[in-house]
């Protein structure tokens, strides 16, 4: 055959085969589902304003706000980077106050009361075992759930069988973040007596600060010790009030006290800044911790996860992202 | 590599008790002509089919033929079992390719006139393994019984309930009721591991029956005076297969290491609002049932695609002449030609349907 000829059947084959590359590298999605590439790096990042995070692409995850914020829209700028060991998330929003008082307690001279006010929280959930239907119906399967539906005692929050497992990373400005940590707990389905939130396995979240009549605090800073993040007293640096004499008007104590948390529980590790309106948080964890209560990270795996924003409130007041897609760059 | 020659080869065969086919492959001789490259597709379609049916082998291991666990069998396949990405990878690329080249392999022979008497029968025979391929893909994009394979087999099922008179019968055979689901899978399974294997493998064997029977096709090039040098099938034109086997395995696993193949999300057979994309091979066909809407379908979905496949078939019986240089074929090879530009088209307005303006 002429030397024409070959290079013709060689370059026709290239040809094909690129177009067919192409072809297939577009996305085949459903309705617009926004997706997050986690970047391989080097390098981990030591903070917030690490280089590392330069070779992210954020992406802007959109809100839809619900009960008390109904009608109202969000935004978070979200970046992911992973090493070969870990995995690392970079979240950023506007938020024009940075609540952290999760009803402290405040002392008028007379008496202790809590101080109205919740705390700023961010929350990821990803499928341990399969949902069904998350991967397209996201929170209005597992966190919302309607009436009727086989999980609904309770209204929300569960999944609708036992082998159904989520991990749900909970990162709370008053409650998490002073320790260090974002609160690694996991959802399964809704039991007679509880919800279908349940933390990890090990020691962790919080503890209230109250006497046995609720009507004071009972701890206090111990001395030589300092408040954490936010002046937010950790359970760790506490110790029992002897003398409620020493406590003046105007004085202020943490009412939910962080926990150092360990075992499982301990897995998700927080960074925060709240700077000119905005939280900027990184949470990250190891991309397999071996613990059934987690999700483990295969990089050749993408995964369907939802995000809850929540400013200054309670569980039932949120907002909510769509389904997203998490994958991995190579 | 085989070799098959030395007293300690024939021990081995002698005691494998295959030294009778042997021989009788050893005897059969081949032009060395057909050692080109170019006429190494047949070769090239025999050994991705091998890589189909191991890879495919290897998946059935783990597969669960039910709507609840297809989805998490495939899955675990996938990223739990060592190298399971890769084998699924070559499974899915395999048949890609195997498409792309059986259509090569067909252009080929169109061209040099490989069709002509007497050789109809190696034509037709070929025509209908083409035919066959694209019912395997319909069948095994449902197995993983993620988003895109149901969306995909709902809107195939809804063309093929738009044939007149026997649409829906042919529709309520494959889905064994009104809705797709565990019967439908299940029919789709064993439709495609063991139904279709089982006939593709009888439309091969005939295929090189008939080739055997007939000769392979000379250079047309040559005028009759081309080398009638031979070589013998066993262990050329074997040893060659082997290459060209680790070849295209080693392609195909490198291809499937760097570009894993793709497990969409679990099928959700309420959300109405997934719009499946087609595949590279139908887009001219989705374009053609876009374009005859209504009343006007059937010619879209069944009149045209028939009519293509009927003047495929029947290709040697239209043009009998014994001119097999395409110079001397200028009718055959203008309509081919139409025919060619009219698919490319259809299929990049397909393209720019489906992807391009969902990009914008």
């Amino acid at each position: 055959m002429s030397k024409l000829k070959k290079i013709g059947f060689i370059l026709f084959f290239v040809l094909a085969f690129g177009v067919f590359f192409i072809f297939n590298s577009h996305e085949v999605t459903g309705a617009g589902k926004q997706s997050v590439t986690v970047t391989k790096v080097e390098n981990a990042p030591a903070g917030l304003d690490d280089p590392a995070w330069e070779k992210a692409k954020a992406v802007d995850v959109h809100f839809e706000g619900k009960e008390r914020f109904a009608g109202k829209k969000a935004s978070v700028a979200t970046k992911a980077v992973y090493t070969d060991q870990e995995i690392y998330f970079l979240f950023s929003w506007k938020d024009a106050n940075r609540s952290v008082t999760k009803g402290a307690w405040t002392y008028d001279g007379l008496k202790w009361s809590h101080q109205k006010g919740n705390e700023d929280r961010i929350s990821l959930l990803f499928e341990i075992n399969r949902i069904k239907n998350y991967a397209t119906k996201g929170c209005a399967v597992v966190c919302h759930v309607p009436e009727g539906a086989p999980n609904a005692k309770d209204g929300r929050f569960g999944t609708s069988s036992a082998a159904e497992k989520g991990d749900l990373w909970h990162w709370k400005a008053a409650r998490s973040d002073p320790a260090g940590f974002a609160d690694d707990t996991w959802v399964t389905v809704i039991s007679e007596k509880k919800g279908g939130r349940k933390g990890d396995a090990g020691k962790g979240g919080d503890t209230k600060n109250m006497t046995d009549d609720k009507s004071m605090p009972k701890y206090m800073l111990a001395p030589g010790k300092k408040l954490a993040k936010n002046d937010i007293l950790l359970a760790s640096h506490s110790v029992e009030i002897k003398d409620y004499s020493v406590f003046k008007a105007g004085d202020t104590i943490t009412y939910r006290m962080p926990k150092m948390p360990e075992g499982s529980r301990a897995d998700i590790k927080a960074d925060s800044r709240y700077a000119d309106g905005s939280w900027t948080v990184m949470l990250y964890r190891q991309l397999d911790t071996g613990h059934e209560d987690d999700v483990a990270f295969n990089p050749r795996k993408k995964y369907s996860f939802t995000m809850a924003l929540f400013d200054d409130s309670g569980d039932e007041d949120s907002y909510d992202s769509e389904v997203l897609s998490l994958q991995f760059g190579r | 590599m085989i070799k098959t020659t030395g007293k300690s080869t024939e021990t081995v065969f002698d005691h494998l008790a295959i030294s009778g086919i042997t021989r009788r492959l050893q005897e059969l001789n081949v032009r060395t002509d057909v050692l080109t490259w170019h006429r190494f597709f047949g070769a090239l379609l025999l050994v991705l089919l091998v890589l189909l049916v191991l890879s495919g082998a290897f998946m059935a291991f783990y597969y669960s033929p039910a709507p609840g666990s297809a989805y998490d069998s495939v899955d675990y396949a996938l990223f739990t079992v060592p190298f399971g990405d890769i084998i699924k990878g070559v499974h899915h690329y395999g048949w890609n390719f195997f498409l792309m080249v059986l259509g090569v392999h067909l252009v080929r022979a169109f061209l040099v006139g490989a069709y002509q008497a007497p050789r109809q029968l190696v034509w037709v025979s070929g025509v209908m393994i083409l035919l066959l391929v694209p019912i395997f893909i319909i069948t095994g994009d449902l197995l993983p019984w993620d988003q895109k394979g149901y969306w995909s087999t709902q809107v195939r099922l809804s063309i093929i309930g738009s044939i007149p008179f026997i649409g829906d019968f042919i529709v309520r055979l494959l889905q064994g009721g009104p809705l797709t689901g565990i019967v439908a899978l299940t029919r789709f399974y064993v439709l495609h591991i063991l139904f279709l294997p089982c006939l593709l493998v009888f439309l091969i064997v005939i295929h090189m029956q008939f080739l055997r029977h007939r000769g392979i096709s000379k250079p047309f090039l040559s005028g009759g005076n081309f080398s009638t040098k031979t070589v013998p099938f066993l262990p050329i034109i074997v040893n060659r297969w082997l290459i060209l086997f680790l070849g295209v395995t080693l392609v195909l696993g490198l291809i499937s290491w760097y570009w894993p193949a793709p497990l969409g999300d679990p099928a959700d057979p309420t959300d109405s609002t997934y719009v499946p994309k087609p595949e590279w091979w139908v887009l001219f066909l989705n374009q053609l049932v876009t374009i005859f809407r209504g009343p006007l379908s059937v010619i879209g979905s069944v009149i045209i695609p028939g009519g293509l496949a009927g003047l495929l078939i029947a290709l040697p019986f239209i043009d009998s002449s014994s001119e097999r240089h395409p110079a001397r074929r200028k009718k055959v090879i203008l309509v081919a030609a139409i025919i060619a530009i009219g698919v490319l088209v259809l299929s990049i307005m397909g393209y720019l349907e489906h992807f391009r303006a969902s990009h914008a």
